[in-house]
């Protein structure tokens, strides 16, 4: 068992979720320290230990820091926990489970780029996560970690939680930030930046909740210390959240270059009995899929997942067993993103839907002989094409199902039915394209 | 071609400036565009670097007047060093880049970000409005000519709705390029349009009983690259390759907007502005999209009327030239700001000298309103050219008050009185009471291009001239700011009718003007089709 409880040491605590219980293991004793300590020190521990974002590009989180301007002008901490890739679960588990740990890491990590406003971004749908936030931002506010003159040091961070409205495209930085600022959640042009012009124009940064949460146990350990586990790029733990076809989902935390085959068969239990492994799409839905033979020597970190063309994502691994069609999955993902193109720039706003209908053909026995060329056409020129990596996140598993399992879509165009269901599949469809859902 | 053309980077309205401070002089920035070495301003696009040197690039989303959208990603170069393609509205030159939309990546891109357009666009070119001078058009001409592949069911939106009083949208033709909604934000700033739902579900839409009704709302429909709005004042009136394009000076207000009238032999049947960097930028308000109704022949007086009877209007000029030299102050001249300062001289001069008279009136439509202004283009003086007429009236020191007028008129000091009448009658809402107190004098000349039911029913000694239009003859207008805008004759729509200057030629007693024979003849009228008829103005 490799399964370490760095991050979740005392998540199955019960009361670790009230101040209370929070303070009695150990909580805000690092906020304490970390307000006595010089801001550049804490923005070198953060660069020092390696820290990369992980919500889903593994930026690096001190050198992101690094990009603020010093121009005198206010400055903003904004935590992105608008969960919404499928298949990740791990905020939600860390909100729920540790919510002062998000909130200590949030005012660390605001003292230290010198913002006095930080607001947790959550998503509409995290109602039960986001009630539980603010009960403890409550306390928290209560007890004095919030507000003017924290304990007594002079510094002043304020937090608010605000709860979008269940967009997918949110949870993009600048998307989420037009929908924090009251604007239609669509993502800006870059340049500039979130950290030279971001929310109100005024320099903005935006991390994760399990990446601000880490800055706790990067003041507590040091970044040397954080660096205890992990590889050399890929530093520390990461909460992985597993589903699909194996005995025990759920959300573990291992250390980064974990193997994924353990992981999959001694974290989660293995697959179902009698099954056997088809492909991963290891960083969430739109992390381009791994087979069964990728999968065998694949380690859990960033650089292993970029080898093999893929991603680490936001850590949200999707095991396929071979009872599924993968042309049914990707009617699935694809169906997701159709839906959840913001519709700003041209390639996403049709190819999304172009790419959907096209698969929606196929699974009803109506793909043409070109169908499958065509999808690949049609992903390659959505890739690097947008305002931001929604029609990469589209386009990438269209790629990848149809180069990696393209005899099962050929079948279904050919033989009208799906190769391992033996029927079509009646996929759902966004009401305005008049489909079956 | 039409100044508008020629894009330039000032006036972009709603765009911050990017640097805090104005730079004394601004710094040059060398460049290489498809292989033609460039000097360009820092700051500038690589979209702006194109146009300003005359090269092509495809482009919807991106309007010179407006803020950087970079949605439509059809305007992708290739950077040197810079493996992605990016796309040049929202990217700065740099010194030394080199850049190019001609490599086989850009078009292969263009041609796919072209197509992504096209999939569910409807193709119904046939019946829409903006066939040919559409953007889809001119870019597939240049960038697809491919078979297309999308075989799948179009998504299907709304059709014919009705935006507000001037402006149509099909939300099936449109390719969601912001502009109308960037326009509303930025310019009007009446913020009447925005876009509802999302993915390719998005439409353009008003909010439930805010239409999009605002003075600049036809600005909305020039700057669609597509058939998406159309303004009801011309949908299926025309075919636009019917039409030739006049360049002229909106004589609707004081702004003097430049425009370009567009006609065929029916008529005008629209105006569009051009750009004019230091007059109205690249708009023009919708009260001056109707400064074209009072020129078409329907609206027209096509011949001189003397005591009730038709005449030919030169023969009536020459005529009342003889009856007024000489007159002195029994001759009043009534005066509107609406022609141009040649017309003045020419007219004053003969008041002045053949004349003899010092009684020169200077009718002022609406007194009350004519210092307002919109903000934006619009002013209370609805004249083209009260400014040169109050230069003219004050160096020739001939100005006289209107009381005096009145009184001449009730005493019989005036006799005669000669009215440079409106040549756009809607802008004078005295009209009807000037024209009262007017026919009190025993002999009544009136010069004026439109027709007007009240005085061809005036009895007694009246004389009507038909007067040119401002598009059927050469002259020069200064705005409230004092510039300084040629107009050209450019069609003829009653070639009987004179400018005042000739009038007051054959006044003078020349044997003959020359008949316009140089420019285009629109005299055929409106021919309305049935459909027009049926469906009305929707």
């Amino acid at each position: 068992m490799a399964e370490v409880k760095y991050l979740s040491e005392h998540y199955h605590k019960k009361e670790y979720r009230t101040l209370a219980g929070y303070k009695a293991n150990g909580g805000y004793e690092q906020l304490a320290r970390a307000l006595k300590m010089d801001k550049q020190k804490i923005i070198d521990e953060v660069k020092a230990s390696g820290l990369r974002g992980r919500g889903g590009a593994g930026f690096p989180t001190g050198v992101k820091w690094g990009f603020l301007p010093n121009n005198g002008e206010p400055r903003y901490l904004l935590c992105n926990a608008d969960e919404s890739e499928p298949g990740t679960f791990k905020d939600r588990v860390m909100m729920e489970k540790a919510p002062h740990q998000l909130i200590e890491g949030m005012i660390i990590s605001a003292y230290a780029v010198g913002a006095k406003k930080a607001y947790i971004y959550i998503r509409g749908e995290y109602m039960g996560p986001a009630m539980i936030l603010e009960d403890a931002i409550r306390e928290a506010r209560d007890a004095g970690y919030i507000g003017k003159n924290i304990l007594g040091s002079g510094v002043d961070v304020e937090l608010d939680l605000y709860l979008g409205a269940g967009a997918y495209i949110c949870g993009e930085e600048t998307g989420l930030i037009s929908s924090l600022e009251g604007y239609k959640g669509q993502p800006k042009l870059k340049p500039p930046f979130p950290a030279v012009q971001g929310y109100l124009k005024k320099p903005t940064i935006v991390n994760n909740v399990e990446t601000l949460a880490a800055v706790v146990n990067i003041i507590r350990d040091g970044g040397a210390g954080y660096r205890k586990y992990g590889t050399e790029k890929s530093a520390g733990t990461k909460l992985f959240s597993l589903s699909g076809n194996v005995q025990k989902p759920g959300t573990y935390e291992v250390p980064l270059g974990y193997p994924l085959m353990d992981f999959i068969n001694i974290e989660c239990g293995g697959l179902l009995p009698g099954r056997k492994l088809k492909a991963v799409v290891p960083g969430g839905s739109s992390a381009p899929v791994l087979t069964a033979a990728e999968c065998a020597d694949a380690t859990l970190d960033y650089e292993n997942m970029a080898a093999k063309g893929s991603m680490l994502g936001s850590g949200a691994i999707i095991v396929i067993d071979d009872s599924y069609c993968m042309v049914d999955v990707l009617s699935t993902i694809t169906h997701f993103y159709h839906h959840e193109s913001c519709g700003q720039c041209t390639p996403c706003r049709e190819g999304t839907g172009w790419i959907e209908k096209i698969i929606h053909s196929i699974t009803h026995g109506e793909g043409k002989p070109g169908d499958v060329d065509l999808l690949l056409k049609i992903s390659d020129q959505m890739k690097g094409r947008t305002i931001c990596a929604l029609s990469d996140a589209a386009a990438l598993p269209v790629l990848s199902f149809v180069t990696k399992f393209r005899d099962e879509f050929e079948y279904f165009i050919r033989e009208k039915k799906s190769k391992v269901k033996g029927t079509q599949i009646y996929a759902q469809m966004h009401p305005s394209l008049g489909g079956a859902h | 071609m039409a100044d508008n053309t020629t894009h330039s980077n000032t006036g972009r309205a709603g765009t911050e400036p990017t640097e805090a401070k104005p730079v004394e002089a601004p710094k040059m920035l060398k460049a290489k565009i498809n292989g033609v070495d460039v000097e360009v301003k820092a700051g500038t696009s690589i979209i702006e670097a194109f146009h300003q040197n005359g090269q092509s690039i495809a482009h919807y989303c991106w309007h010179p007047g407006l803020s950087v959208a970079g949605v439509c990603r059809l305007c992708m170069v290739e950077i040197e060093g810079n493996p992605r393609l990016q796309i040049a509205c929202n990217t700065a030159v740099t010194e030394g880049m080199v850049v190019n939309n001609a490599s086989e990546k850009v078009k292969e891109a263009v041609k796919w970000g072209l197509d992504f357009h096209l999939i569910n666009h409807p193709l119904d070119c046939p019946i829409c409005d903006q066939a040919g001078e559409c953007g889809l058009q001119d870019q597939y001409m240049a960038y697809g000519k491919y078979d297309p592949e999308m075989a799948e069911r179009k998504v299907k939106k709304h059709k014919v709705v009705d935006l507000g009083p001037r402006v149509v949208l099909d939300t099936e033709r449109c390719i969601l390029c912001s502009r109308c909604v960037r326009f509303t934000d930025e310019v009007s700033k009446s913020n009447e349009l925005g876009i509802f739902n999302r993915g390719d579900r998005a439409e353009i839409g008003t909010f439930d009983g805010k239409p999009l009704n605002n003075n600049y709302s036809t600005n909305v429909v020039d700057i669609c690259p597509v058939g998406a709005l159309t303004s009801k004042d011309f949908r299926f009136r025309q075919r636009v390759w019917f039409l030739r394009e006049h360049n002229t000076i909106c004589t609707g207000c004081s702004t003097g907007c430049n425009t370009r009238a567009f006609y065929n032999k029916e008529g005008v049947f629209r105006i569009k502005p051009n750009y004019h960097k230091d007059v109205n930028g690249y708009w023009m308000c919708d009260v001056g999209r109707d400064v074209y109704k009072f020129a078409n022949k329907e609206a027209r007086l096509l011949d001189a009327r003397v005591r009730g009877e038709w005449m030919v209007p030169s023969l009536a000029a020459k005529k009342t030239g003889e009856a007024l030299r000489g007159g002195g102050n029994k001759v009043a001249f009534v005066v509107t700001g609406q022609y141009t300062n040649e017309e003045y001289d020419a007219l004053l001069g003969f008041a002045k000298n053949e004349v003899g008279t010092s009684n020169v009136f200077h009718w002022i439509n609406n007194p009350e309103t004519i210092e307002a202004f919109d903000g934006l283009l619009l002013r209370g003086d609805r004249n083209p050219n009260t400014r040169g007429l109050m230069d003219r009236l004050a160096s020739s020191s001939l100005s006289a008050k209107w009381p005096e007028l009145v009184q001449g008129l009730t005493s019989g000091a005036i006799t005669t009185v000669v009215v440079a009448g409106p040549e756009n009658q809607s802008q004078f809402p005295d009209l009807k009471a000037k024209i009262m107190e007017l026919s009190k004098a025993a002999k009544l000349v009136w010069l004026q291009a439109g027709k007007n039911d009240q005085l061809e029913a005036l009895d007694g000694d009246v004389t009507l001239i038909p007067l040119k239009t401002y598009l059927e003859k050469d002259g020069t207008f200064v705005n409230y700011k004092g510039i300084a805008q040629t107009v050209k004759k450019g069609l003829s729509i009653v070639p009987a009718s004179l400018s005042i200057t000739e009038v007051v030629e054959l006044m003078r007693g020349a044997p003959a003007v020359e008949a316009p024979s140089d420019v285009d003849q629109v005299g055929v009228g409106r021919i309305y089709n049935e459909f027009t008829l049926v469906r009305g103005n929707l």
